[in-house]
């Protein structure tokens, strides 16, 4: 009889300690953005979050003394969508693709109002209902120097990347559709750099089974910054922010200005934050020019703000693609094409990777 | 422990009591979540099978899921080929020897994951030693970024796992029997097979379906070894949590996947050893049980 009791005393402990557990995901009260509030930032870590926490952070906290950063990464919408689907978000200010706070605002992302940031010297589509860009990464075709020394016989266009005639040896590409996995391939195949969108998926992955066999495809902007290092790659599409410091570690790179593909990298607030007006009154201030410029002077990234006169390295120069450097066209992705089609062209994409 | 011990009709004793810590902490952290994606993959509700019909009708799960049972079963035999004559070994020296022979089984359990992989990418990849080597040969074979690369990381990572039951079943088998076969007229290989062989299947399943089950469910190496062109079922349900979104959808592939599992193990158990046996601890049992 004793033991049956202790039986059911621990079940009924087991019970309350799941009740605590849930509970420990109850809602929260809206704070108010005059008081005290630690806004929870989540970035990419390492330099990049970093350079944001000296050029977004600091400077805010100084201005607003009541207004304080809790830094973490790294940010993931997986996570954000566990958050609010359970009710407990603990992220503010998110580090987010833009499509995919477009895709999901309203459900997983607050609408935000930004009517108060004057657009006139940013790059258009920096501001989005749910987001707010910081900064442009470029991923331009690139190749290592020392696998095409002859400049006479190098690679000229991104037409060059997909002829494996002329140019055998290991390509590089990135399964990010960020870093214009799709987009590339269209243009070899002839598209107008104007025409891309809506984009012809199955041309795309069509012009991408020619080069299939001779492509390290990278999950991640690390893994390929590796291969180029490691030379395991002779010419590639890598994101700006991953040139500068293989260049700075004495990789030779020349960067191939023909069409380049560029996306803005955005903030977001998970729905639900109730820290959303405090997220907003900070987010506001990250387009500013001193702001981005110092960005892009540590990550060699190119300003949202085109007022933005960033002090850049010699090797930030030369990936530099609002610069000087850039001879050829730029095609900044469309944000509300990749919201509605993402979900369908990711499907395509995998499948296609893992066929 | 066949006669029934009249205390234990009563009810269950306290010392039941010291596995409540652990079923609690494992109905928080693994059964409710586990409830959790399997309610999400059957439609939140709405009860639906669509999730688990799409895994069959998309063209590409199927074809991932071969991929990495096949890799799994590579992985299995090339550990067990290496497995059990090396346990074999660490039951015929000595103390100081078995010691020496466990630690360097064991030190892949006490290197970081990532320092593991990542010494792999640099064995493997162009120019490193095995692509060097091949070519000695005239042949160009750059493991880094292929199945086959993957494999040989995995197998050398999960080597511990076949050894340490394999290990545990050996040592608890009584040699005099072989002496007495061989006294009887044996053959070593007959008595090898006839009596050794059989005395040691309970490790030899344990070891099997360890290094079968974690190599499904494989992450970390294939992430960074393999490549997305062949990805292995972890990273298809990582990219489907992560971006897609599609939790009902990852959700009804893990449970496929762990429904898999839960039915080679129940298949695996019919061949010699209990459950039990599952687990490095496993052989001492296989003496207990004679």
């Amino acid at each position: 009889m004793v033991s049956r009791t202790v039986r059911v005393g621990a079940t009924l402990s087991t019970l309350a300690l799941l009740a605590t557990l849930a509970a420990c995901g109850g809602e929260t009260t809206p704070a108010d953005p005059d008081g005290n509030v630690a806004l929870t930032f989540v970035g990419y870590g390492g330099v990049g979050q970093q350079a944001m926490i000296d050029n977004y952070q600091k400077p805010y906290t100084a201005a607003h003394p009541n207004i304080t950063f809790v830094n973490t990464s790294p940010p993931d919408v997986a996570q954000v969508k566990a958050q609010v689907e359970s009710g407990s978000v603990v992220w503010d200010v998110v580090a987010v693709a833009p499509a995919a706070a477009t895709q999901n605002c309203g459900t997983l992302f607050e609408p935000l109002d930004f009517s108060g940031v004057d657009p006139k010297d940013l790059v258009k589509g920096t501001i989005g209902k749910c987001y707010i860009g910081n900064f442009i990464n470029a991923s331009p075709f690139a190749y290592r120097t020392e696998a095409f020394p002859d400049p006479a016989k190098a690679p000229k266009t991104v037409a060059d990347f997909f002829d494996v005639q002329k140019f055998p040896g290991q390509r590089g590409i990135l399964t990010n559709l960020q870093n214009g996995i799709l987009e590339y391939p269209l243009l070899a195949d002839g598209v107008a750099p104007d025409a891309l969108y809506p984009l012809d998926a199955d041309r795309a992955l069509k012009k991408l089974d020619t080069i299939r066999d001779v492509t390290t495809f990278a999950p991640n902007v690390g893994a390929l910054q590796q291969a180029v290092g490691a030379k395991q790659v002779d010419m590639f599409f890598l994101a700006d922010s991953r040139l500068v410091p293989l260049m700075n570690d004495g990789t030779a790179i020349t960067v191939v200005w023909d069409t380049t593909v560029a996306s803005i990298n955005a903030f977001a607030v998970p729905k639900g934050s109730p820290k959303v007006k405090a997220a907003q009154q900070f987010m506001a201030t990250v387009v500013a020019p001193q702001a981005v410029a110092g960005i892009s002077e540590v990550l060699g990234t190119a300003p949202v703000n085109l007022a933005a006169k960033p002090n850049l390295s010699e090797n930030a120069t030369k990936v530099q693609v609002y610069g000087p450097a850039n001879t050829g066209k730029t095609v900044l992705q469309d944000v509300d094409w990749y919201a509605a089609n993402f979900n369908e062209v990711t499907t395509k994409l995998t499948n296609w990777l893992a066929g | 422990m066949n006669t029934p011990d009249p205390a234990r009709w009563r009810g269950p004793s306290p010392r039941w009591l010291l596995l409540v810590p652990a079923l609690a902490l494992l109905a928080a952290i693994l059964l409710l979540p586990l409830g959790q994606s399997l309610f999400r993959s059957v439609g939140q509700g709405d009860w639906t099978l669509d999730h688990y019909a799409r895994l069959f009708t998309d063209g590409v799960t199927l074809r991932v899921l071969a991929r990495t049972a096949v890799t799994a079963a590579v992985v299995t035999v090339i550990a067990f080929a290496l497995g059990y004559p090396y346990a074999y070994v660490m039951t015929r020296v000595g103390p100081r020897m078995r010691g020496v022979l466990l630690v360097i089984v064991l030190i892949p359990f006490w290197t970081s994951v990532m320092a593991r992989n990542f010494a792999w990418i640099v064995i493997l990849q162009r120019e490193g030693p095995v692509h060097s080597f091949f070519r000695l040969f005239g042949l160009d074979v750059v493991l880094y970024g292929s199945v086959a690369g993957v494999t040989v990381a995995m197998s050398q990572v999960l080597l511990p796992f076949m050894v340490l039951p394999l290990f545990s079943a050996l040592s608890g088998i009584d040699r005099r029997l072989l002496l007495a076969a061989r006294g009887l007229g044996s053959h070593p290989l007959v008595a090898f097979w006839k009596i050794y062989w059989p005395l040691s299947r309970g490790g030899v399943v344990a070891g099997l379906i360890l290094v079968f089950t974690l190599s499904l469910g494989f992450y970390v190496t294939p992430a960074l070894l393999g490549s997305p062109k062949e990805s292995l079922v972890a990273q298809l349900l990582g990219q489907r949590t992560t971006q897609l979104l599609d939790f009902a959808g990852a959700g009804a592939l893990g449970m496929l996947v762990l429904v898999v599992t839960l039915v080679l193990v129940a298949w695996a158990n019919r061949f010699g050893g209990t459950i039990s046996a599952i687990g490095v601890v496993a052989a001492a049992p296989v003496k207990d049980r004679t």
